[in-house]
């Protein structure tokens, strides 16, 4: 019965992908990464249908299937919509931005002081000098000086 | 079902699922961005190790018991497949599929997200078809990935074209977070190796499968592949589509052409209150329109 120890195998990876996507949905606050995480528990439930279907020998589990990403698209399109115009009037795509939109009895959540992101020095290659060094006219180099310094 | 003694004795013999999902919990809240560095290498270890416990678990039907002398066996070495190419394929597209997950979720960079998410993508569509449904393979990768994630992308280019935002680099409640999608991941996993347990206790040559076992009973094991792994396997998916679940497949075309004229009326209607709405206030302090443009 191999199609047992698959069946389980796939409902595992699909709860998984669910996880980890109602992870992503919760903590991250970026509104396009939000979408991703969203999307990713489609793919989850996806997966375990396909899963299903193959078990039961049954086109039921591909044709929900279908229909979700048919339904994804369609939501997709109208979420990037919104999206587009919450980022039209609050400039940034942070969801903690429309925290007003909280109960009246929850308090407000307060962004707290970040360290500054290392940004290492990029380390260019050090070509080593080879052959001849090519002449050069004086008015490409006075060209030159002119466009560095400008 | 749970009033049944012999399966709440499978759950309760379930912690192993549970310590696999609380490791792979931890690492999430070690990886999802705090605001600082560190600690990232050690969540990656934790969430490789529960995954590495799931898989011995699930794919290689370990079981831990209590009562035999041998606190470890493995009771059903690869119960299922014989050959272990199969079994190399199935664990490298799901390990792809779980990893890039992760990364997709955790990663700062948003353009990152979403590229790991093309991988997951293409994860899962490799899962579909190695379950025999070529079509949804293909499909997922011309429309999620060709379609879907390039408007992402597009929507990035768009409103974060400076990439790294501070909003990136913390998360809301990362332990809550994990939390929650651990509780869900170990009762789905608890609940499918309960349902899924080879009843060990009768020596009969058919080994059942807990509570799964009537339906799979029901199948004679020839009819069971002539379906979905058809050889003409659009054909009859088509022709399923569009004999049984034709309304369906109507109300489907509805759909998305309302989304469409509801995306642009969207658009349309933002860009208008944008316009009667501009002031020297900051956007915080303004009072937002809720209400239709007027004029």
């Amino acid at each position: 019965m191999a199609e047992i120890q698959l069946v389980y195998d796939y409902l595992v990876v699909g709860a998984l992908l669910f996880g980890i996507g109602l992870v992503g949905f919760l903590a991250r606050r970026n509104m396009i990464v939000m979408f991703l995480a969203a999307e990713m528990m489609l793919q989850g439930v996806s997966v375990s249908l396909v899963a299903w279907g193959r078990l039961h020998n049954h086109w039921g589990g591909q044709m929900l299937v279908l229909f979700i990403l048919t339904v994804a698209a369609c939501e997709a399109g109208i979420a990037l919509a919104l999206v587009l115009s919450l980022y039209h009037r609050s400039g940034r795509l942070d969801i903690a931005f429309w925290q007003t939109l909280r109960e009246a009895n929850q308090p407000a959540f307060v962004d707290q002081e970040l360290p500054d992101e290392a940004h290492p020095k990029p380390t260019w290659p050090e070509l080593p000098p080879s052959g001849i060094e090519p002449r050069v006219d004086d008015e490409i180099l006075v060209e030159r000086e002119h466009r560095i310094h400008v | 079902m749970i009033d049944d003694p012999v399966v709440a004795s499978d759950l309760g013999a379930q912690w192993p699922y549970a310590l696999a999902t609380l490791l792979f919990a931890a690492g999430m809240w070690l990886l999802l961005p705090r605001g600082r560095r560190g600690g990232r290498r050690l969540g990656a270890g934790l969430a490789a190790a529960g995954l590495a416990l799931l898989v011995l678990l699930v794919h290689f039907g370990l079981t831990i018991h209590d009562r035999p002398p041998r606190s470890v066996e493995f009771t059903v070495p690869f119960p299922a497949l014989g050959s272990w190419a199969h079994d190399g394929v199935f664990l490298i597209l799901a390990v792809l599929t779980v990893g890039s997950a992760i990364c997709s979720v955790t990663f700062r960079s948003p353009v990152y997200c979403a590229i790991w998410f093309a991988m997951t993508l293409l994860g899962t569509a490799g899962l579909f078809f190695y379950q025999g449904s070529q079509f949804l393979g293909v499909a997922t990768i011309v429309v999620y990935a060709g379609a879907i994630l390039v408007t992402f992308l597009f929507v990035l280019m768009l409103a974060q074209p400076e990439g790294h935002a501070f909003y990136d680099r913390v998360s809301w409640e990362g332990p809550l977070a994990a939390c929650a999608g651990a509780v869900m991941v170990g009762l789905l996993t608890m609940t499918f190796a309960a349902a899924f347990a080879p009843n060990t206790e009768q020596q009969g040559s058919p080994p059942r499968y807990g509570w799964l076992e009537p339906a799979i009973a029901a199948e004679a094991p020839a009819a069971r592949n002539e379906n979905i792994l058809a050889t003409e396997h659009v054909a009859s998916l088509g022709r399923t589509l569009f004999s049984t679940h034709l309304i369906a497949v109507e109300v489907a075309g509805t759909l998305l052409l309302v989304a469409l004229v509801g995306a642009i009326a969207i658009i349309a209607h933002s860009q208008k209150t944008d316009a009667s709405s501009i002031t020297n206030e900051p956007a915080a302090l303004r009072p937002r329109s809720t209400g239709g443009a007027h004029g």
